[in-house]
């Protein structure tokens, strides 16, 4: 398929991708710890994102009222910085609690992890479904 | 009689989210007709959100060779964000847009009058593209 033949909705997209662009994705700039900037959150208070180009997963731990409350592990759909990117870019994620369902979204800009959190609960509790947006640094242990 | 509640994390137990007010938040800040502050932008050129009887409605235009693009009218899914803009609180919406060739799943806030865009592009044919995250900014026009 030639750039001229490529559906698009925004000419961003409108781009030809050879064998030698999409070469297997980068991931060095996702996997790791990642710690909540806020140490006031009462959200995820870090990612381990880990596995390979093939499978990466991540675990998220949640600060609870009586300490830390582990998500358990969960699929990453990986997405890149561009249509003809090799670096991957952020990423997509979700958990079924049974009473509610958290969709992740996340984006790296400028070195953090940009982590939107959207929160539907399925209970009959009556709270309102909540969305909040929290930065992660990666614990790169260098200094 | 007092209920217990589920949660998997504190923010789960915010006493606002069981406000009769955060129910009703008002998504007036959200209204309107916003328009990419880069004018160079080969992306999202502007975005409309309006009211749709009781629900809202997302109208984008990309950006096109010839002229904008529409994309498919999308419902949001509102959502009580705890971030406060301006000393109240708002709503965040997402919306999914989606096409045989392409979808994108999409957060919108605005923050500090200014609307803030998240997409991330999944490509379904097989061109080869590869999916991609971004993000743009909008201003209001009214």
């Amino acid at each position: 398929m030639n750039e001229a033949q490529v559906q698009f909705a925004q000419v961003y997209d409108r781009v030809q991708v050879d064998s030698g662009t999409a070469g297997p994705i980068d991931l060095s700039g996702l996997m790791g710890t990642w710690i909540n900037t806020n140490p006031d959150s009462g959200g995820i208070a870090r990612m381990v994102i880990s596995g390979s180009n093939e499978s990466p997963s991540l675990r998220a731990y949640a600060i609870g009222p009586d300490g830390s409350i582990d998500w358990g592990a969960a699929e990453l759909k990986v997405f890149r910085a561009g249509p003809a990117s090799r670096v991957a870019a952020g990423f997509t994620s979700s958990y079924d609690f049974g009473f509610a369902e958290t969709q992740l979204q996340a984006m790296i800009l400028k070195g953090l992890i940009v982590l939107v959190q959207t929160h539907h609960f399925k209970d009959n509790s009556n709270r309102a479904d909540y969305f909040v947006r929290e930065y992660f640094g990666l614990d790169h242990g260098r200094y | 009689m007092t209920q217990t509640l589920s949660f998997k994390q504190t923010s789960d137990l915010n006493p606002a989210l069981s406000d009769p007010a955060t129910k009703i938040l008002k998504a007036d800040k959200l209204l309107g007709r916003w328009v990419n502050t880069n004018p160079e932008t080969r992306g999202i050129a502007e975005i409309s959100i309006d009211r749709d009887g009781e629900h809202l409605s997302v109208d984008i235009a990309g950006v096109g060779e010839q002229g904008p693009i529409p994309w498919p009218r999308a419902r949001p899914r509102v959502f009580a964000n705890l971030e406060e803009e301006a000393g109240q609180r708002a709503i965040a919406l997402t919306a999914t847009f989606s096409w045989e060739f392409m979808m994108a799943e999409t957060n919108i806030r605005v923050n500090k009058g200014v609307l803030v865009i998240v997409l991330s592009v999944t490509f379904r044919d097989n061109s080869g593209r590869l999916d991609y995250v971004n993000r743009e900014f909008f201003y209001r026009q009214d």
